[in-house]
């Protein structure tokens, strides 16, 4: 089964709609998914032979509500007096749009009591509408380990007994903030793999962008899903340029820049400009700016480290931790010298959530190599690479280590 | 039949190793694995994350506790293996000799155990 692009687009786009619609007509979540996921496939089959439908919206929705009238039949009285509740309610309920409903079930399927796993998958699968099989490829699991995560997390929803609506006022703030988060990580795990050896898996921050892209216009009037949906365009935008044909990385400073994504920059900083000037300015937005500034240096000597120190230093401020200072020291190094941005890393020796990452010993390497420590910076990129369990930034470090040698 | 060819060693063993080295085996690890896969053999490759960043899990007191390390030799670690599904043991080795021939560092091969046969 083979459908062009044109519906598959179509069908991602409406897969949450027609979900959400079935949810708030009838409840159940695990049931409703699965005959949307039917339907999906149905319209897959039967749009690639006849075209796709007049209305394609209804046509889904009909055939999902046709299969979940099956199943229900299919059972016995039980599920038959379900049946008759459930075209009662469907009969008495007013009609929200169903933006609401899809903006509902994003915020169902990151809900803070399922856990991050099982949010990423249900997001992918109910609000991108992807396959189990196709996320359990694109996490790299078992389609079965896949196919259980999902199934536990709809039990999860039925067994706590979430509701279908949108979150209240007071908590919508944090309600968001975990959304974001979860767009963000499938983001991150499509661009910088934590682990094995493939460095991109493009579908995910495709993926994401999509989904980034959707909430946007769901919600235009949030700072922080602008800021997020810029950030993923500015950074995507480097892609192309992020690794050599063999796979290895290649450090910002010495990307090739003609092979940076112009277009996806432009939009970025469009973005970014018509919300700046908003308060409250958020993280995302401020790692958005920062992108920003990175992605507009036409090389990258001629990059405006003032600007990015100023941005991380308000970044600190906004949102404290070990990463942002980790970044700032770069900062400061470019700005101050490389002796600087050494002192202010040696503020994070004693902060426990570095102990385990590769990263604060990769740019102590970088900074001992910009002073001129050729011994320690050797060292420090050996450890770096020892810490790592990404094998492209293993190699990438050994190599840093090896040219010193 | 299955086999699990599995690989020895830290990252010290790339310490000593200079930038064409690296980028060599880079190269060479990439080519084994495109080979397998085209041959219809590769099961799944995997390298693990280096032994300092490791954990074991013992009984301490009646209760399992974690510390840190290994830190056995660093030589008895295992770094990767590949899984490879092939004709039988002499495929197996022939895969693990090419391996070697690069790396210069010994490989074990080991069968996979599988299901009784059908009848």
């Amino acid at each position: 089964m083979r459908t062009d692009t044109r519906t598959e687009d179509l069908l991602r786009e409406l897969a949450p709609r027609v979900l959400g619609t079935l949810i708030r007509r009838h409840g159940q979540f695990d049931a409703c998914e699965d005959a949307v996921q039917e339907a999906l496939l149905a319209a897959a089959l039967q749009w690639a032979e006849e075209g796709v439908p007049d209305g394609p919206r209804s046509w889904l929705l009909t055939v999902a509500s046709r299969r979940l009238v099956d199943e229900w039949r299919s059972e016995s009285a039980r599920r038959r007096r379900e049946e008759t509740a459930a075209e009662l309610e469907l009969s008495g309920q007013g009609q929200p749009s169903d933006q609401d409903d899809t903006l509902t079930l994003l915020f169902l399927c990151c809900h803070p009591s399922l856990s991050v796993p099982s949010q990423l998958a249900l997001t992918l699968r109910a609000v991108g509408g992807l396959t189990t099989a196709e996320i359990a490829k694109a996490f790299l699991v078992p389609e079965a380990t896949m196919a259980q995560r999902i199934s536990r997390a709809k039990q999860r929803i039925k067994s706590t007994g979430m509701r279908f609506d949108l979150p209240p006022e007071p908590e919508r703030g944090d309600r968001l903030r975990v959304v974001l988060h979860v767009l963000y990580l499938v983001f991150n795990e499509g661009y910088t793999t934590s682990s094995g050896p493939a460095l991109h898996r493009a579908d995910l921050t495709t993926e994401a962008i999509r989904l980034a892209r959707m909430l946007h216009q769901l919600m235009p009037g949030e700072g922080e899903v602008v800021g997020l949906l810029a950030l993923m365009l500015l950074t995507d935008a480097r892609r192309a340029a992020r690794t050599n044909a063999d796979g290895s990385l290649v450090p910002l400073a010495e990307q090739q820049r003609n092979l940076w994504n112009m277009a996806q920059i432009a939009e970025g900083v469009a973005l970014l400009t018509r919300t700046l000037g908003t308060p409250p300015i958020g993280p995302y937005q401020l790692q958005a700016a920062i992108a920003a500034v990175h992605d507009e240096a036409p090389n990258a000597q001629e990059t405006d480290w003032p600007q990015i120190l100023a941005l991380y230093e308000v970044l600190e401020r906004v949102s404290p931790g070990p990463v942002v200072t980790l970044n700032r020291a770069v900062a400061v190094a470019m700005v101050n010298g490389p002796r600087a941005g050494l002192a202010v890393l040696g503020t994070l020796d004693t902060d426990d959530r570095m102990a385990h990452t590769h990263r604060l010993e990769a740019v102590r390497g970088h900074l001992l190599e910009l002073v001129g420590d050729v011994v320690a910076a050797r060292k420090s990129y050996q450890r770096a690479a020892r810490m790592t369990a990404s094998i492209p930034e293993q190699r990438y470090l050994a190599l840093r280590a090896a040219r010193l040698g | 039949m299955k086999y699990m060819i599995m690989v020895f060693g830290d990252q010290s063993g790339l310490d000593g190793k200079s930038k064409e080295w690296i980028m060599e085996m880079m190269e060479f690890m990439n080519k084994v694995n495109e080979d397998l896969t085209t041959a219809g053999e590769l099961v799944d490759a995997q390298g693990l994350a280096d032994p300092s960043q490791a954990k074991t899990v013992r009984i301490k007191g009646g209760i399992p506790v974690a510390t840190d390390g290994p830190f056995a030799e660093s030589k008895e670690s295992l770094a990767g293996y590949w899984v490879v599904d092939v004709d039988g043991q002499a495929r197996a080795i022939e895969i693990a000799s090419r391996v070697v021939g690069f790396t210069r560092e010994p490989i074990e091969v080991r069968q996979i155990m599988d299901a009784p046969p059908e009848m």
